[in-house]
């Protein structure tokens, strides 16, 4: 089959694909053709008419961006027809559009100014009614001007097809015709999900970020491109600066993971960088400027004081612990939001300097199942495959347990347009009626914790049915016989009666996954926050084997993971059982070959998790705590448990950029920097390492990160070898801690983790991206897992049986708590409730509880609930839906007032240490 | 035990089945003859029968100018304007006429909410010029004493 055509643009011959049009083959090879309704994101439209060509033998001029490429194809794209069309288009378009280039916010940035500019239209050839909108600006994000707006219908179309929630149609027609949102009202009632795909498309100013306006002109502007800081999935942001002030954000079109788009938080959710929150200078408690010592519980007053006093005296005290009451004394939690740099400096400062594996991160409370049950299960413990080749490839999708269009935004649009556009099949297994069930082929509404059982049952009836990749689990696995006998104890009459999923939807489901292939297994925190996380882990591993889904595109198993470096942070050795890239602290081999390295002797024994640490210090085995960038009072169970440990730790740094609500437990407050104030890198959930720009210097006199880390350890290492402390030969190679740049520091990871050795940082500035394992300069890294070969050599099927959660309802605690996150909050909310549009849009904790509920206790529409768990209770406002089931509450931590963490509780999974916050029993009533 | 039974699906999507969208031009006219106009209640129903969003249905009905986004009166005329109407002397005067007589103007709607009055293009009646339409009725050869006639009619049934 031909495939290609040869066509003549303005003399010049060109190859073109055939199913290509004129307006693609002309941008592929760099020939300008004018167009305003066109996007190359988007499917072309036809409306604009400024794209007209002459074709030769056509009668008449054809739009560009809907004419196919056909062989011999003769056309002329300034002809003097084409350019008297064009004008007259513009003069049309112009003749209803307000000329007030001098005040608004588009001008140097509108595609219509630089046409009328170009063709020399001035708007006085057509005089007539020209509209008078109102302008719209009741949302807190985007302002809509329909004054400007020229019909393009790109924002329509961008809606439809990036985001998929169609909040956009054009209403009525002709002069009468105007955008409009939902039902056609405003865009806060419509089922917006403010993304702002639609103001990236938008070619002038009728749709415009509301906190960029009056800010400057994009002349006047830095462009600094990075990654954002809020989630895993890695999306690329271009920072928009003036006066070393963010003033918007827009999508890097280029980018490999987002291509240009993001969702709310990531391009309107920045602005907590310049929050008046932020720590501009360091703290201290006044005892430790005195010599003195703590009384009683409380921590005393504190004091602005410069970096030399505070460095000196948290050098001095992490020494006393250190040489006092030993290495293992001292604990450290690294940060999943800081860049693998300064991750891996705090595990050198932890394993060379102190002496201890007691490091850990947030990782422990989101994937550390997932990391443990895969590493068991294939040898590594991360995503397996790419985001494009699962979003592109997969002919179904099996969600379990991830709220992706909320949790992992991007990621979720991905998913509905491969259901929207190409009909991939969506199951979702969740016992939510989470939004993504709208556009889902099936939805398994199983009850919390029974994933296990749940699995099983399906795994059970594609066995039966002989649905299995026989020739995979003959060449690939082993433990099959052992897994098969489990399966076989989990007919559907006994799933559905575990899980409540009727047996027809267990048949339907395991039949499409069974006919389906590839599919890719998507999951989060539903599978992985369970005291029974890892088994639950495996299961989907038995899944994805039981399948042969493993080590091809479009299928894998692939967690998402949740703060935008937690990923790194795990590969940088935030962990206390393994060195960066995964090298086992128990490892002889490796404790040689960092003991070689740091010229310091290593610990051999496995380190506390946070989930040990914290109540460790209530216990006195943990004197001294260094938190770098993380919120245990709101991102750990059991709030009331933390405060009590937190309050009994001898001595607590805390390293960050807000007073967060931890900082009222500690005694030395060290001011960090955001991402947008510091370089490195962050690696996104599909194992991607790209480059974090400075885009502002540090505010007030807040230092990035690696460079604080760098001054106590320069600090500790100058007073060590005076004491009688730890001997560090700082000959080793890698000893020293005299970086200049984080450059350095990736030059010492390229050195000591094989996964990162090729990651240069002469490739990422030259742009490259890559996902590891990228094992030299050369290589390119690795955009799937276990292709042909298990990391360990073999699969291994694990037999796993349900086991029900921790804590279940009885009488006096008859209901279900699980606990999650909003579309329009973040974490413990330090940075998103800091977000002044994030925080107007979603301002306050809300309790999910079923209608039948709701009645039952007589709430009658929103009143507020007094929810009540073993440890604690929160009181806040009902939002009565049948997004839960009956029997079932769901709560978020994104809120301090009312924070579901002080309900959860610590029963942790016993082999990757994870709190099981997504069950236990509560109880709900209305508060009068 | 196998799991024979044919596969459905819970939700069916807008764009991943195209015959929804082609039935939405059917089902406004069926959902206008059941309410007498399209309304908020209308298109929301018709939107989750075809499960397409309520923007999509509004869109596509806002830019027909027969389906009506207002309340209509129990009786719609629609008075031909056409070029044989016009020709024969029809169309302006007899508009003029009944908006005289019923003292509303074209797309208004009398407030007792009997009669609506419009002006529509052809109504295929060009050899029994000019044409008047009440609801679904044809009336032919128009006169003033005819529409006289027609309306005194309407005004007395219920």
């Amino acid at each position: 089959m031909i495939d290609k055509a040869t066509i003549t643009i303005d003399g010049q011959k060109i190859q073109a694909r055939y199913g290509q049009t004129i307006l693609q083959a002309a941008r592929e090879h760099g020939i300008h053709i004018p167009v305003l309704c066109d996007h190359p994101a988007l499917p072309p439209e036809g409306a604009c008419r400024i794209c007209l060509v002459e074709i030769e033998r056509q009668r008449t001029l054809q739009p560009a961006c809907t004419f196919p490429v056909s062989e011999g194809l003769v056309i002329h794209t300034h002809s003097p027809k084409v350019i008297e069309a064009r004008k007259f288009s513009l003069e049309l378009l112009i003749s209803d559009h307000p000329l007030d280039c001098m005040t608004c916010e588009a001008t140097g940035n509108c595609l219509l100014q630089d046409l009328a500019y170009e063709y020399g239209v001035t708007g006085d050839r057509y005089q007539g009614e020209k509209h008078h909108y109102p302008i719209d600006t009741s949302n807190p994000f985007i302002v809509v001007d329909r004054n400007k707006c020229i019909l393009c219908r790109r924002c329509v179309r961008a809606c439809a097809y990036i985001n998929g929630v169609e909040a956009i149609s054009v209403f009525y027609r002709g002069f009468n015709a105007y955008i409009g949102f939902g039902a056609d009202s405003t865009m806060q009632d419509s089922p917006c999900e403010f993304c702002g795909s639609c103001v990236e498309v938008c070619p002038t100013g009728a749709l415009w970020p509301k906190m960029a306006i009056g800010k400057g002109r994009p002349y006047q502007l830095k462009s600094v491109q990075t990654v954002c800081t809020y989630c895993g999935v890695g999306c690329q942001i271009e920072l928009q600066v003036r006066n070393n002030r963010i003033v918007n954000v827009t999508g890097v079109e280029n980018a490999p993971v987002n291509q240009g788009f993001t969702c709310v938080k990531g391009r309107f959710g920045n602005d907590f960088v310049h929050h008046e929150d932020r720590l501009l200078k360091p703290r201290l408690r006044k005892y430790l400027l005195e010599g003195g010592k703590r009384e009683g519980k409380g921590r005393g007053e504190w004091v602005e004081v410069d970096w030399d006093t505070a460095l000196d005296i948290v050098a001095r005290k992490l020494l006393e612990t250190r040489d006092k009451f030993g290495s293992d004394s001292v604990g450290l939690l690294t940060s999943a939001k800081c860049t693998n740099e300064e991750n891996y400096l705090m595990n050198k400062l932890a394993r060379q300097i102190i002496g201890t594996n007691n490091i850990d991160h947030c990782a422990r409370l989101c994937h550390s199942s997932t990391v443990a049950g895969l590493a068991i299960s294939f040898g590594s413990g991360a995503m397996s495959n790419s985001i494009e080749d699962v979003t592109q490839q997969a002919k179904a999708f099996f969600v379990i347990g991830s709220n992706t269009t909320e949790q992992h935004p991007v990621i979720g649009m991905k998913i509905r347009q491969a259901v929207k556009q190409r009909d991939a099949i969506l199951i979702v297994a969740d016992p939510r009626q989470i939004p993504l069930v709208d556009f889902a082929t099936l939805h398994l509404q199983h009850k919390p914790g029974t994933d296990i059982a749940l699995l099983n049952g399906l795994m059970h009836i594609i066995l039966k049915n002989g649905w299995e990749d026989k020739a995979f689990i003959e060449e690939r696995t082993e433990g099959f016989e052992e897994f098969k006998a489990v399966v076989e104890q989990y007919p559907p009459e006994r799933v559905s009666e575990i899980t409540g999923v009727p047996q027809e939807l267990l048949l339907e489901a395991a039949q499409l996954m069974g006919q389906n292939k590839p599919m890719a297994v998507i999951w989060a925190m539903g599978i992985t926050q369970h005291t029974t996380g890892v088994y639950n882990v495996f299961s989907l591993a038995n899944l994805q084997m039981l399948l042969g889904n493993m080590g091809i595109p479009g299928g894998g198993v692939n967690p998402l993971r949740g703060q935008n470096n937690v990923q790194g942070a795990c590969d940088m050795g935030g962990l206390p059982n393994v060195y960066p890239a995964y090298q086992p602290v128990t490892s002889e081999e490796a404790a040689h070959k960092f003991a070689q390295a740091w010229g310091a002797p290593m610990s051999t024994k496995i380190g506390m998790t946070v989930t040990e640490m914290i109540p460790a210090a209530k216990e006195g085995k943990i004197k001294a705590l260094y938190i770098m960038a993380e919120d245990p009072m709101m991102s750990d169970p059991d709030t009331n448990h933390v405060r009590e440990c937190l309050e009994a730790c001898e001595f607590v740094v805390l390293q960050d950029i807000f007073y967060t609500e931890t900082a009222p437990y500690a005694d030395v407050l060290l001011p960090g920097v955001s991402f947008a104030e510091k370089t490195g890198t962050f690696t996104n959930t599909e194992r991607r390492i790209q480059l974090v720009r400075q885009a502002l210097q540090p505010l007030g006199e807040a230092q990035p990160d690696w460079q604080i880390l760098c001054e106590v350890a320069n600090r500790l290492l100058a007073t060590s070898s005076s004491t009688s402390g730890r001997t560090i030969d700082l000959q080793a190679p890698y000893a020293r801690w005299d970086y200049r740049h984080p450059k350095d520091i990736m030059d010492e990871i390229n050195a000591l983790a094989p996964s990162y050795a090729g990651v240069r940082y002469e490739r990422l500035e030259r742009g490259e991206t890559f996902q590891w394992p990228v094992k030299d300069e050369h290589h390119p890294g690795t955009p799937i897992l276990h292709v042909g070969k298990f990391a360990r050599g073999l699969g291994k099927f694990a037999a796993v049986d349900h086991i029900p959660p921790a804590e279940l309802p009885d009488t006096e605690y008859p209901m279900v708590l699980s606990t999650g996150r909003v579309l329009y909050h973040w974490h413990g909310g330090e940075l998103s409730r800091r977000a002044q549009g994030l925080l107007e849009i979603y301002p306050k904790p809300l309790v999910e509880i079923n209608p039948e509920d709701a009645q039952r206790l007589g709430l009658n529409g929103h009143r507020r609930v007094r929810v009540t768990s073993r440890r604690g209770s929160i009181e806040a406002e009902a939002w009565i839906t049948d997004r839960v089931l009956p029997g079932m509450v769901y709560a978020n931590f994104h809120f301090p007032e009312a924070s579901a963490n002080v309900l959860t509780h610590a029963a942790l999974d016993p082999i990757a240490k994870i709190p099981e916050y997504k069950v236990c029993a509560v109880k709900v009533e209305a508060v009068e | 035990m196998v799991a024979t039974s044919p596969i459905t699906t819970q939700t069916d999507n807008p764009l991943q089945d195209g015959r929804k969208r082609a039935m939405l031009l059917a089902a406004l006219y069926i959902a206008q003859e059941q309410f007498g106009w399209l309304s908020e209640e209308a298109i929301q129903r018709v939107a989750e029968r075809l499960n397409l969003t309520v923007g999509q249905v509004k869109s596509t009905a806002s830019f027909y100018t027969m389906f009506k986004l207002q309340p209509q009166g129990k009786y719609r005329i629609q008075v031909c304007e056409g070029l044989s109407c016009y020709l024969v002397g029809g169309a302006e005067p007899i508009i003029n006429y009944i908006a005289e007589k019923l003292g509303i103007q074209p797309g208004e709607t009398t407030p007792d909410g009997k009669f609506t009055l419009e002006v529509v293009q052809c109504l295929a009646a060009c050899g029994t010029a000019p044409a008047v339409k009440v609801n679904d009725e044809l009336y032919e050869n128009m006169t003033f004493s005819a529409i006289d006639q027609l309306l005194e009619r309407l005004q007395q049934e219920n």
